[in-house]
Order: structure tokens, then C-alpha cells, then sequence
């Protein structure tokens, strides 16, 4: 779409130089503001805790532990999937057999066939949900270990790529708020959401790592990490 | 990047300080960016109070994080950006990131209005916009971001970012040029008078 499609569009540079800059200027001769109390006092009080050892990290009413607001409930999340996975690859598997026993059956017992293939698809779907889900889950605690691993590493990000990652760190706190909230069947689509964020925080730290560490940046680099 | 308060620079040696748990040191910078933050949040939130508390979060952020920063960065530009996201944040968390339905976008080609308005009106005027127009608004004119920019940070394509300028600039002119008109009016009477 172009500059066409919005004949009310005032480009900065281009269009209309007699409207669009009397309103840039306008809006930026507008006067600066100040709260109408201090925000001072209380980031004051936060900083003085955290030099004090509290190591809180504390939003607006909120009072989190820095790392336990993400690992502990990710490594409990993990250690629970972790038991899952293996006690599937325990069990047999009794999909590869199935196939060949319906081969075999008379043709009158095909409605009950039919009946019991259907249970097996629904199984099946349910089973590749249940693997994917132990999938995403494993990628995540796999990259955010190697964030754990590598955050002393690292050397400090240039201002643009620090703001990304705090932007990053914040919707995968909410992603985790929305985790804890959301029903077993809606949980897929957001470990999804939360691995890919996580990959786009793994990229930034990437980069900044392989700086400082450049010989064994790939060797701690996740296994599975594809970019 | 910004470039309304671009010319904010942090004295030498005052983020050496503050990584070393100075706290005169975190008061200066934020007595220093207080009202940059503050008047960026306010203008997309247009909620004092929630302006208030992106500030407080945004400065706490930036303060935790001292450590990674690096000096070569301007400092406004990294505060900037986690104060325009923790805003953006809360828009979103508030559902306040709906566009406004489509207006009218047919170009006027009288003399704009906000040459005349005084600030008062301008800013009330702003206020009244939708929460998503106006930040895009702000951010473009004010901040200087780029469509592309923009739609990066909002999550939505370049059209809809060069969309909710023409709406929020159409809807400007429609809220400031019956006041305009009222106060001009109103300034002859009493002249006559």
C-alpha cells in the first residue's frame, strides 16, 4: 500500500510540507510534564532494598523474585515434563502394531473398527499435542538454560539491543502470566509463543556472547537452536 | 530516534556511580529524564496516574539494568524505548490497542488548525484521540520514529502506522477547528465589547 491509499497522510519530508510541519511542530512546542508526585521516593526505597541484598524485582504493586519469577516455575514445569517423556518412552508402543492387526480382522467387525481407528486418531492427536508440547517445553528450558549459562559472559549490549531484550524479557513475562491462567488445551499455542521469544532473546544474547566468548560461544550455544 | 530531548546527555561519570549503588546517582538521572519519560507516557496513556507508573517501572528497569549499559549509547534512546514499550505494555494489557474505526480521510486543504490553536487546546484535543492513534501520532511527529519503526514496535504493518497518522491528524483538525472558531469568536465579541 502506498502513500496514495491515505490521501490524509502527512509524510514528515514529502507531503504537504504547510500542514505536517506546523503539527510536528505544534505537537513538539507542547510542554514537557511531570508527575504530579515524585516517582522518586518509592524507586528510592526498591533501590536501597536491592542494595541491600533483597534482590526483588518489583513493578508498580508487584514484588517478584528476579529468578524465580522465570525459573522456578520453569524448571518445575520441566522436571514435570521431563517425568512425562519418560515414562512415555518406558511404554511400548503399541501404534506400530496396530495397523497389521487390522488387516487381519473379518469384514463384520469393521464398524467396530472403524470405531476403534477413530479412537486411535483421536489418541494420536492427542498424543502429538502431548509431544509437542513436551517438545516446546524441552526447547525452552534447553535455551533458557543456555541464557542462565552464558548471562555472566556476556559483554553488556549496546542501548538498542538492551531495550529489545527488556521488551522481550517483558512479553515472556506475560506470556507466563497468561500460562498460568490459560486451560490445559490452550497452553500449546503459548509455549510456542514463549519459545520463539526466547529464540529472539537468544539471538541478542548470541551475538553479544560470541563477542566475548568467541571460541566457545557455539559450544554452549543450544542444541537444537537454528538461526 | 528522539528528537525531542536528544540533547539530554548524562554527566561523565554518573553511570560509573550508579552501577556502584550511588543513589545520588540514580536521582540525578532520573530528575534528569523525569519529565521526558513522564510527558512520553502521559501522551500515549493519557492517564496520569498510569503515565506515573510507566515512569516508576520504566526507571526501575533501566536502573537494574545499569550494569549492561554501555556509555556509547544514548541514554534517552535506551530509556526512551523501555518507556514507550512498558506504555505500549499497558495499552495492550488494558485493551486500548484497538484502532478507531475508519474516518473520513479525504484530505482538507484549508489552513490547518493547530497553527491557530494554543497548547490548552491542543492538548485536549489530543486527549480525546484514541490511545493507539494518538501514540502513533506522538511517536511519529514528536519521536521521530519511522512508519516501518512504528509497525515494528505496535506489531501491526507500515499502512496501518501511516493509516493512524492521516486518521489522528483528520480527527485533529475536526476537534480543533470548531473550538478555533468558538474562541476566535468569542475573542471578537469581548473585542468589540
Amino acid at each position: 500500500m502506498s502513500n496514495a491509499d491515505f490521501p490524509g497522510e502527512l509524510n514528515r519530508d514529502e507531503l504537504n510540507p504547510g500542514d505536517a510541519r506546523p503539527l510536528r511542530d505544534a505537537l513538539r512546542a507542547l510542554p514537557a510534564l511531570a508527575p504530579a508526585t515524585s516517582a522518586w521516593p518509592q524507586l528510592a526505597a526498591r533501590l536501597a532494598e536491592q542494595r541491600d541484598g533483597a534482590n526483588v524485582v518489583a513493578i508498580g504493586d508487584r514484588a517478584v523474585p528476579a529468578r524465580r519469577r522465570w525459573f522456578v516455575p520453569l524448571a518445575l514445569a520441566a522436571a514435570l515434563v521431563l517425568a512425562a517423556v519418560a515414562l512415555q518412552l518406558r511404554r511400548p508402543a503399541p501404534q506400530s502394531a496396530q495397523p497389521v492387526a487390522a488387516a487381519t480382522v473379518a469384514p463384520d467387525r469393521a464398524s467396530s473398527n472403524a470405531n476403534a481407528a477413530n479412537s486411535t486418531k483421536g489418541t494420536n492427536v492427542q498424543e502429538s499435542a502431548r509431544g509437542q508440547l513436551a517438545a516446546l517445553q524441552q526447547r525452552s528450558q534447553a535455551l533458557e538454560r543456555w541464557l542462565h549459562e552464558t548471562a555472566r559472559s556476556a559483554t553488556p549490549l549496546p542501548g538498542q539491543d538492551l531495550a529489545a531484550a527488556a521488551e522481550i524479557e517483558d512479553m515472556i513475562g506475560l506470556v507466563d502470566v497468561q500460562l498460568n491462567a490459560a486451560p490445559r488445551d490452550a497452553e500449546l499455542p503459548l509455549w510456542g509463543r514463549r519459545v520463539a521469544l526466547l529464540e529472539d532473546l537468544t539471538a541478542l544474547r548470541y551475538s553479544s556472547y560470541s563477542v566475548a566468548e568467541s571460541g566457545t560461544a557455539a559450544r554452549l550455544m543450544p542444541a537444537n537452536w537454528t538461526n | 530516534m528522539s528528537e525531542a530531548f536528544s540533547h539530554l546527555e548524562l554527566p561523565a561519570g554518573i553511570v560509573e556511580r550508579a552501577r556502584a549503588g550511588d543513589l545520588a546517582a540514580f536521582e540525578h538521572i532520573y530528575r534528569l529524564f523525569e519529565r521526558p519519560a513522564y510527558t512520553l507516557a502521559y501522551r500515549m496513556l493519557n492517564d496520569a496516574e498510569a503515565a506515573r507508573e510507566v515512569l516508576h517501572d520504566a526507571m526501575l528497569k533501566v536502573f537494574q539494568r545499569i550494569d549492561q549499559y554501555r556509555n556509547d549509547a544514548p541514554f534517552w534512546g535506551w530509556l526512551r524505548q523501555i518507556t514507550l514499550n512498558e506504555a505500549l505494555m499497558r495499552l495492550r494489557r488494558e485493551h486500548r490497542f484497538e484502532p478507531e474505526p475508519d474516518a473520513d480521510l479525504l484530505a482538507d486543504t484549508a489552513a490547518p488548525p493547530w497553527v491557530r490553536a494554543d497548547s490548552l487546546a491542543l492538548e485536549r484535543a489530543l486527549g480525546q484521540l484514541p490511545a493507539l492513534t494518538r501514540s502513533v501520532l506522538w511517536m511519529y511527529h514528536v519521536e521521530g520514529y519511522s512508519h516501518p519503526e512504528i509497525a515494528e514496535l505496535v506489531g501491526k504493518t507500515t499502512s496501518f502506522s501511516k493509516s493512524q497518522v492521516a486518521r489522528g491528524t483528520a480527527r485533529l483538525r475536526d476537534l480543533l477547528s470548531p473550538a478555533t472558531e468558538h474562541v476566535s469568536c468569542r475573542m471578537q465579541t469581548s473585542l468589540a465589547n
